[in-house]
């Protein structure tokens, strides 16, 4: 169900990457004991060693401890835990090392300038080093993390638009519409021929459109339209008068392009499941008009409505799911309830040109 | 012996007629003392006239056909009509219960005919078996839809009550006597309390995670926990953090 359990077991990584980082602190102390060994600085190897042990493990426990508690604090914030980290830690530190050493406390204050002063100078610069290292490599983990879930963005984007793509396929015809018309027809031979030719014209119609290849990819209004009016004719033969429609579309926006079976579910949705279940059937109204910038497409139906429960059919996920992928925030689909009864769904898809008026 | 007598029930007028004509070629002893448009007729005439045989289209408006038959299967034989291979057809199948496909052929209607007239002869109109068959069906279909949970929520937006799938909402959260439904785009208020919601979501999808927040888990983009033992939500295309308090922490636990 999720796909980012990596970043639930955060937890878990947090405790690791303590205990990666005072391992990391303690190979830097060793170096840096080495080092000043190497130049012949304090009473050799050991206790050096011991010292700048106790001195960067208490830095670097300071500062992991300070990060958690921070959290999500300022930068400046972290500044000055960092430095107050490092005094504190040199101090800290020193003392122990004093101990685990075995030598005089008063040891610490001797010297020109005193020990202390010399164990706070080299802790706050190689402090430095060693954090400002372990800061780059958070960063390009991050960088990396970033990377990556952005990929997973994409992807993810990808996946959806092409399994709604999919998906739109394979409900261009509702094999329940197809039977039950075919039915009307059949019936039909008998009794009123001529009914019969018409609703064969309808449905050629509508196949028409809804089978040709090119609208795959792109159809324009007046198709849309045009696809409406066929549908919608089949179903007033199969209903009688308990169906009415009206269709308006702007002159301008004839031929503007849209994305394919956006109208079309959701006058299947208005016809099945507003209308149909009703006794008194009702009104179906598409309008297609101009606002800034966009062109917006409303489906009403004065049928049943929704209760909060019932199914609206796939169709308006499914639009959603297109619009998203195809224009992200440009566009969007709305689902109202349409005064006296039934329901009103509008989508607004992105349009540069207008010819002058809105709607 | 008194003529057998059938109602039909379907939506559709041509369909209608066309049963109607079909039937009376096949059997013309068979008396249709009545044609409903919709489930409810259906019903009314069946009480009235106590036909043998009731032709159901499944699809129709106030009651459906399976409506219909759950309450009248006992006192009078059902014929199932319908346009499309309809997942009830394999469970017709099985339970040999009557049905018929759209567009109706005179051959299978015929078949159909010689079964109910064998039946229909029989002392009892209608066997046990038969019966169980049709209440197995419909037992089996009602369990197939399942608890309904609530997939709409009404918001009122300007003078207008919008519909708001509850795929789009990210979370819900209390506040006072409302409680606030964010989604991607916006943020309403509605008058049903937290509780009654909780109630009503699916719980496959809506999680409580504090007393007063409920959160859609598709919605989720990372969980993490704070020294607190508390965890902060991270979620998808929205800039919003929500807090899972302790007693919710579990829900969490790794998989």
């Amino acid at each position: 169900m999720f796909s980012n359990t990596q970043q639930m077991n955060n937890m878990v990584i947090d405790r690791k990457r303590f205990i990666k980082s005072l391992l990391i602190t303690a190979l830097f102390n060793t170096i840096i004991a080495l080092f000043l060994t190497h130049l012949e600085y304090g009473k050799g190897f050991v206790i050096n060693f011991i010292f700048s042990q106790c001195i960067g493990l208490s830095i670097c426990t300071s500062i992991l401890t300070g990060h958690l508690v921070l959290k999500n604090a300022t930068a400046l914030r972290h500044f000055f835990m960092i430095l107050i980290s490092m005094t504190m830690g040199t101090l800290f530190g020193s003392l122990m090392g004093v101990l685990i050493a075995g030598l005089p406390v008063a040891g610490i204050f001797q010297g020109k300038p005193a020990l202390l002063f010399q164990l706070l100078g080299m802790g706050i610069l190689f402090g430095s080093v060693i954090t400002y290292f372990f800061f780059s490599q958070e960063r390009i983990s991050q960088v990396r993390a970033q990377m990556q879930e952005e990929r997973i963005k994409r992807l993810d984007s990808e996946k959806q638009a092409l399994e709604a793509h999919l998906k739109m396929l394979q409900a261009q015809i509702e094999p329940h519409f197809l039977f039950n018309s075919l039915s009307t027809v059949l019936s039909l031979v008998d009794t009123d021929r001529e009914k019969a030719g018409r609703m064969l014209t309808d449905l050629i119609r509508y196949l028409r459109v809804s089978l040709s290849r090119t609208r795959a990819e792109s159809t324009t209004i007046d198709q849309e339209m045009e696809m409406a009016r066929a549908y919608l004719d089949i179903y007033q033969i199969r209903m009688g008068d308990r169906l009415q429609y009206r269709i308006q579309a702007e002159d301008g926006l004839k031929e503007a392009a849209i994305p394919p079976m956006l109208v079309q579910p959701l006058v299947e949705n208005a016809v099945k499941h507003g209308l149909e279940p009703t006794v008194e059937g009702g009104l179906v109204t598409i309008t297609a008009c101009s606002v800034p910038q966009k062109i917006r497409i409303t489906v009403t139906d004065t049928g049943k409505g929704l209760d909060e429960t019932g199914d609206a059919g796939f169709g308006l996920m499914n639009i959603r799911e297109r619009l998203h992928s195809l224009y992200g925030q440009e566009a969007r689909v709305i689902l109202e309830e349409n005064s006296p009864s039934g329901l009103k769904a509008t989508i607004e898809i992105p349009h540069g040109k207008h010819d002058g008026h809105y709607c | 012996m008194e003529n057998t007598t059938a109602i039909i029930a379907e939506d559709e007028k041509e369909l209608r007629n066309h049963l109607r004509s079909q039937l009376m070629a096949i059997w013309p002893e068979l008396r249709i003392v009545g044609e409903a448009r919709d489930g409810k007729e259906a019903l009314e005439l069946i009480e009235r006239h106590k036909p043998h045989i009731a032709f159901l289209d499944i699809r129709m408006p106030g009651l459906s056909g399976m409506e219909v038959a759950q309450r009248v299967a006992r006192s009078c034989r059902v014929v199932f009509v319908t346009a499309y291979d309809d997942y009830a057809v394999k469970a017709f199948e099985n339970e040999a219960v009557d049905y018929l496909l759209k567009p109706v052929i005179r051959e299978r209607l015929a078949k159909t005919v010689n079964r109910l007239k064998s039946r229909i002869g029989s002392s009892a109109p209608i066997t046990p078996e038969t019966l169980k068959g049709v209440e197995r069906v419909l037992a089996g279909l009602a369990g197939q839809k399942g608890a309904s949970h609530l997939r709409w929520i009404r918001v009122q937006q300007g003078g207008s009550l919008r519909l708001i799938s509850v795929d789009e909402i990210c979370y819900f959260k209390s506040s006072d006597k409302y409680t606030a439904v964010r989604t991607e785009t916006g943020e309403y208020l509605i008058r049903k309390p937290i509780k009654d919601l909780i109630e009503e979501l699916d719980p496959q999808i809506f999680w409580q995670i504090h007393r007063g927040t409920v959160v859609n888990i598709a919605c989720i983009s990372s969980v993490s926990r704070s020294l607190t033992g508390k965890g902060a939500i991270r979620l998808k295309n929205i800039p919003d953090s929500l807090t899972v308090s302790q007693p919710y922490m579990h829900l969490f636990k790794q998989m």
